[in-house]
């Protein structure tokens, strides 16, 4: 059962890569960005193929991911601020066109990883002390060093640029940035974490297939809201960490459906079904809790 | 006497525990990746098969029935959780799921039984498809189609029919593979083959219809996406007044024709590597078993709303036909 939690707590954390990816366009930019369904696989395409192909070493391809994901950022940000398109629209199409760039950089909609050396088993192989607890030291170490350099960014005098041309793009017209490039950049370092959660995520799942990149928005936004809504605060680290939060709530959510879902005579069609209820239940035990206080301060 | 009455305890404890452990059931973890009349048929074969060999559910065997709904992530998630919950046997339907069990249970010895998977090689679930020497904790079936058969059918059924239109989802593997091997094989069959491609099941009835008027005959293969929307490719071949195979008889209403396996049968071949295994015998000694017989089964209904009939020598090879709404089966001699 432990194991299970471990487990958990892994996914979560890998996919709340995706998730920061998706809070820093959707929640500091405000901009709605549906590249990321998109750029998760083009993260996890090139991943495999430089494994497969070119042997090249399983971390290394993490970061080439990053890269690949943010030239679609890039892409969707060139779309929307030299081309006029908005903002919804931009990232569809782009998320559109990755759908056949992704195909074309894997030859195949499906792309095994079982027989290479992936990240996953080589920290399982190196670090076999820590037993079970091996890969999630490793996913762990990587999603608090990436949100802890996403945390130090948004801090500097750039990442306060991008955060004022979500909250008030005429002011900090005003004050001399070019938000256009403000866009570029955040659509890009955006889709950059996002491809390198794919990447490491297809490698812990043994391969990559074109349609794994389906709601990864979904889960993004779920994690983000999750998340904000457990933790209410305005300073970036502790929003950061409330994304990785809601991204662990939105797995152990799953996960319990799995395991318990047949206590309740649930089949497993029900399976989303249960998911979402577990993750309302989570967020309404806050909820009811600040209304109980409410009331309380009211009288 | 209080320590008669602890060893009394004791004793019964044990024979307590030691009924539990004797009469404990068989756990069968199956998982899917999406829920679909033919995955759910495997999974029913496979359900089906153990129970007429004696595993009585809730008694001898305990299914922990699981459906990823589409999602890759979850497939990883289920067979972690079948892991967890220490299955003796995980029956795994089609491609990604096979390959998610095949990752979490590496290195374990609780066998791998996959189903619906095209290319079980390309998918490296086995390194081989004849030798399974090496197939370590992982055996199954596969259900690849004779695709250059299904081809030659078709020009059999006219000799106006010179070129067949495929409609499927690039983004399957087991579809790309077909298809790419309709290609390769349509030279030496004698006809030419164009492609219409739907990314999703909505986009399906457009890509049918984009073959209207450019192709002889239509051609479907075990497409998850276009079988979904499969109306929508049988309304755009009657509009163009040819006829359409498909290479699955559990859809023969939704077709002028269907060549191919039953998915039930199919899951019950599933369930026969299931009962070995169970039995016994190695995973790696059982290489990838291929579906056995293949029929087809002729939609005469349909013919008849296009004005098309079917040669005589194709009605010989038909084992079942659809007539006024019923299925009439071809009795043995």
């Amino acid at each position: 059962m432990a194991a299970l939690w471990i487990h958990a707590v892994e996914q979560g954390l890998a996919y709340g890569i995706a998730a920061l990816g998706v809070f820093l366009t959707y929640r500091v930019l405000k901009f709605p960005d549906l590249t990321v369904d998109g750029s998760f696989v083009t993260g996890a395409a090139i991943a495999s193929v430089l494994l497969v192909q070119y042997g090249v070493d399983p971390f290394t391809v993490l970061l080439v991911a990053f890269v690949a994901g943010g030239i679609a950022g890039l892409i969707t940000g060139l779309l929307n601020t030299r081309l006029g398109i908005t903002n919804l629209l931009a990232g569809v199409l782009t998320m559109i066109m990755l759908y056949s760039i992704n195909l074309r950089i894997m030859g195949r909609p499906n792309l095994s990883l079982l027989r290479v050396s992936t990240a996953t088993r080589v920290v399982d192989a190196a670090w076999s002390p820590l037993g079970p607890f091996s890969v999630l030291a490793f996913i762990g170490i990587l999603t608090i060093a990436i949100k802890l350099l996403l945390d130090a960014f948004l801090r500097t005098e750039i990442g306060f640029a991008l955060r004022a041309t979500g909250d008030s793009e005429r002011m900090i017209t005003a004050q001399g940035v070019n938000t256009k490039t403000m866009k570029i950049l955040g659509l890009a370092l955006s889709n950059g974490l996002v491809a390198l959660s794919g990447a490491l995520v297809a490698q812990y799942s043994g391969f990559a297939d074109v349609g794994m990149g389906l709601g990864t928005i979904v889960t993004g936004l779920a994690a983000v809201i999750i998340g904000g809504t457990l933790i209410r605060s305005n300073r970036v680290g502790w929003m950061t960490a409330s994304v990785l939060l809601g991204s662990l709530v939105y797995r152990i959510a799953v996960i319990l459906a799995l395991r318990y879902g047949y206590v309740i005579g649930f089949q497993a069609s029900d399976l989303k079904l249960i998911t979402s209820l577990l993750v309302i239940l989570a967020l309404v035990v806050p909820y009811l809790r600040e209304r109980r206080m409410r009331k309380v301060s009211a009288c | 006497m209080k320590r008669s009455i602890a060893v009394a305890l004791l004793a019964w404890v044990v024979v307590v525990i030691g009924f539990a452990a004797a009469s404990e059931p068989l756990k069968i973890g199956i998982t899917k990746i999406v829920e679909h009349p033919a995955l759910d048929a495997v999974e029913q074969g496979v359900i089906d098969t153990l129970t007429a060999a004696g595993y009585e559910e809730g008694v001898d065997v305990e299914y922990l029935i699981a459906s990823a709904q589409g999602d890759f992530g979850t497939a990883i998630s289920i067979a972690q959780n079948f892991q967890a919950q220490n299955v003796d046997l995980v029956v795994a339907i089609a491609t990604p799921t096979a390959q998610a069990a095949v990752e979490v249970f590496r290195g374990s010895d609780t066998p791998i039984v996959y189903g619906a998977v095209t290319d079980p090689v390309g998918a490296e679930l086995v390194p081989s498809a004849t030798d399974p020497s090496g197939n370590e904790n992982v055996t199954g079936v596969s259900d690849m189609i004779p695709v250059a058969a299904h081809l030659r059918l078709l020009k059999a059924l006219s000799p106006e029919i010179v070129t067949i239109g495929i409609v499927y989802n690039p983004g399957e593997a087991n579809s790309a593979i077909l298809t790419d091997m309709a290609l390769a094989a349509a030279p030496s069959v004698g006809v030419a083959v164009v492609t219409a491609t739907a990314d999703s099941t909505a986009n399906v009835p457009l890509a049918a219809q984009s073959l209207i008027g450019r192709v002889d005959a239509f051609y479907v293969t075990t497409d998850n996406t276009v079988v979904s929307a499969i109306d929508s490719v049988l309304a755009a071949s009657e509009e163009a007044g040819v006829p359409f195979l498909m290479a699955d008889p559990t859809s023969l209403a939704q077709a002028t024709l269907a060549a191919g396996f039953d998915y039930y049968e199919h899951g019950l071949t599933v369930g026969q590597v299931v009962l070995n295994v169970l039995s016994g015998v190695g995973t790696d000694e059982i290489p990838v078993t291929y579906q056995p017989r293949a029929e087809v089964h002729l939609n005469l209904d349909a013919a008849g709303r296009i004005g098309f009939v079917f040669p005589t020598d194709v009605i010989e090879q038909a084992s079942a036909v659809l007539y006024g709404g019923i299925v009439w089966e071809r009795q043995a001699p």
